[in-house]
């Protein structure tokens, strides 16, 4: 496995209008380890991850990886197209919507990226994303078109087009949300595998079984503000603030029968 | 060089001329709008044959350049031992053509309706007439109002057509104009103004429209 | 029916064909040539550009297309432009098709999910891939009914060129009605002609639609 990323968030800001989306988010995430983003919807944490590899622009504060501001240069100017691609290069993603490109097989999906953006010959690319899909257990599906994959199938070819870039950090955006609840234990095996390969994740989810065994930290966000970071047990089994005891109450009674 | 004066000395007998523009659009959709409504009754009916009949007027109109249908009409018309005045041949045709494209906006509408809603008003009793009447119809003439005005601003861009029978419209006016004065520049630039304002005209009312029977 | 006729005029019509044909598919891919620029400017351009654009094609969509092509070819000598009937034909059809066609590719773009452009940035592709590798391709298959449809109206618009004197189809046409006086039959086999040609093509853009958008629609 290549050498795994950290992430420092320091004093981060976004507004979208007159909505404040991110308070002031001061956060650490440690390089090998899976960090689980929880909260309810609307709480600011997938604004937060996308803030990460700057799909979302961020108004004040740093992200670093690795040490290096993600997005821009100095405060207020913004980081020339071609950086911010070096190193999204190393950051891989993968969305609540799959977002596979649906003119291409499952193969030219994952090889897209390698030889567009790290240049490799047609050949080269077509073996490795052969390997990234053997997997993600999915070697013989290779020649089939995303409309001819479950959503379970689709998400896991998006994983393997962001592993095959060979990504020193891995993030994951409610990867599990949009899938018939038959099809969320074969993407949650396929993360888990990741996770014990040593690869910096993090992840916002709904799914806090994935959590409480998966996740080395839990980072608990509301209204845009991070309420709690701490292990699995203490967030989950032993949550001293209100506002995330009475989140998991409303989780327990939802999930329950 | 461009001349400023002649451009607007254009201006007088090419508003002049926007009198039938306008008539031949008006008076076309407003014959359309009659076709055009049997048409999609046609489309809409029970009767296999009548079906038939309007998928092939729609797709004849819909088929040919109105230029010809324009030349076909005006020559057909002498044969059958009408002999009628140009500008009402010109009406004709225009009506007619735009009766097939109003016959699908009227589908179309028809079409976006929820099934639900008709059959809402079935299930608390009405009759199939009242059901076209009071529910059908006036919401499938709002959603396709904007539709309607589009289409009208159509028949004015191709009324310019009819010039070639020799009605003197703002095309044939502009036709006569340059002829006169030896600037076919400034005076079919002028006459594109008037076309652009009509049109523009239009299509502020089409969202004026819009707006207000916007539910 | 008189064979002779035919005889007389049987090349004339031929090569009125010929340039009915060049004159539609030169215009449409051309036209849509133009639009597609226009619309990745809109996309891509500068405001004050998108501005601009917008004017053209108000201009573009607001006038006739027989008046266009009066400025064209009758008033373009006075500022220098000197065309004869094809060029100036040509490019009328170019210039009336290019907003129309602008509007098609941009509501086509539109129509391609946000999230799939995002991928693309996620893994560091490069704008210009992106366009060419996931936009264009996405863009032109939600495009294309409307593509159909809109070269079927230019197909219709080129018999506007006989007026200014394009030796095409209905040009030819209206020399051999005025010669042997069969306004009638003569316009009624051309509307016939463009019934069958406009069908045919409708066809085949149905056919070729079905066949691109083959992988595109989930199975059921």
């Amino acid at each position: 496995m290549v050498s795994a990323s950290s992430v420092e968030i320091r004093k981060v800001n976004k507004h979208y209008g007159t909505f404040h989306a991110l308070k002031d988010i001061d956060l650490v995430i440690p390089p090998g380890k899976v960090t689980c983003l929880i909260g309810p919807s609307g709480s600011g944490k997938s604004t937060l991850l996308r803030c990460v590899n700057f799909l979302e622009e961020y108004d004040s504060g740093e992200v670093l990886i690795d040490g290096t501001m993600i997005g821009y240069e100095a405060p207020g100017k913004k980081m020339p197209g071609r950086k911010l691609r070096e190193m999204r290069r190393s950051i891989g993603m993968v969305f609540q919507q799959f977002n596979l490109w649906p003119h291409m097989t499952a193969r030219e999906n994952v090889a897209e990226g390698l030889i567009r953006v790290r240049g490799l010959s047609k050949s080269e690319a077509h073996r490795r994303a052969a390997d990234a899909l053997a997997k993600v257990g999915l070697a013989d599906k290779m020649a089939n078109h995303p409309s001819r994959l479950s959503g379970g199938q689709q998400q896991r070819v998006a994983i393997a087009r962001a592993i095959a870039m060979e990504p020193r950090l891995m993030l994951f955006d409610e990867p599990t949300s949009a899938l018939d609840p038959e099809l969320v234990g074969e993407v949650l095996n396929v993360m888990k595998t990741l996770a014990s390969e040593g690869m910096t994740m993090v992840v916002v989810t709904h799914e806090m079984g994935f959590a409480a065994h998966v996740a080395d930290q839990v980072v608990f966000m509301e209204k845009g503000e991070l309420v709690g970071v701490d292990s699995p047990d203490r967030i989950l089994h032993h949550p001293e603030d209100a506002r995330i005891q009475s989140f998991l109450r409303t989780y327990h009674e939802r999930n329950s029968f | 060089m461009f001349s400023i004066s002649v451009f607007l000395e254009s201006f007088g007998p090419l508003f002049w001329a926007a009198r039938y523009t306008l008539l031949i659009s008006v008076l076309g959709i407003g014959l359309g709008l009659v076709i055009g409504t049997l048409i999609c009754a046609a489309r809409l009916s029970p009767y296999v044959w009548l079906r038939r009949f309007a998928m092939l007027w729609v797709s004849f109109l819909r088929g040919v350049p109105l230029l010809v249908q324009l030349l076909v009409f005006y020559y057909t018309l002498p044969v059958i031992g009408l002999d009628v005045p140009a500008m009402v041949a010109a009406v004709v045709t225009v009506g007619i053509c735009a009766s097939a494209y109003i016959s699908e906006i009227w589908r179309g509408a028809i079409a976006a309706l929820p099934k639900g809603q008709a059959e809402a008003a079935i299930a608390i009793g009405m009759t199939p007439q009242d059901v076209w009447i009071r529910v059908i119809l006036p919401q499938a003439f709002n959603l396709s109002l904007p539709a309607l005005i589009n289409e009208l601003i159509l028949l004015v861009k191709a009324s310019s057509l009819v010039s070639v029978v020799g009605i003197l419209e703002i095309t044939r006016a502009s036709q006569a104009q340059a002829a006169t004065t030896f600037r076919p520049l400034e005076v079919y630039i002028a006459a594109a103004c008037i076309y652009l304002l009509i049109n523009l005209c239009l299509a502020v009312l089409g969202r004026y429209l819009e707006h207000r029977t916007a539910i | 029916m008189d064979w002779s006729i035919l005889q007389q005029y049987g090349p004339g019509l031929l090569s009125g064909f010929g340039t009915t044909i060049l004159c539609w598919l030169l215009g449409t891919v051309f036209g849509m040539a133009l639009g597609l620029v226009l619309a990745l400017a809109q996309r891509y351009g500068a405001r004050w550009l998108n501005r601009v654009i917008q004017v053209y094609v108000e201009i573009i969509r607001g006038t006739p297309f027989l008046v266009q092509l009066f400025v064209l070819y009758y008033g373009g000598p006075l500022v220098g432009l000197r065309l004869d009937a094809l060029p100036a034909g040509l490019l009328g059809l170019t210039v009336y098709g290019s907003p129309y066609f602008a509007e098609i590719f941009r509501s086509g773009f539109r129509a391609v999910p946000h999230g799939q452009i995002e991928a693309a940035r996620a893994i560091g592709m490069t704008e210009a891939s992106i366009v060419r590798r996931i936009l264009l391709p996405l863009g032109l298959v939600s495009s294309l009914p409307a593509l159909v449809n809109f070269s079927i109206i230019l197909t219709k618009e080129t018999v506007i060129l006989s007026i200014i004197t394009v030796p095409e189809l209905m040009y030819q046409v209206q020399r051999m009605s005025t010669e042997t006086f069969r306004y009638l039959e003569a316009n009624l086999v051309l509307a016939l002609f463009f019934w069958a040609l406009v069908e045919a093509i409708s066809n085949a853009g149905r056919w070729l639609e079905a066949r691109i958008t083959k992988h595109l629609v989930e199975r059921t």
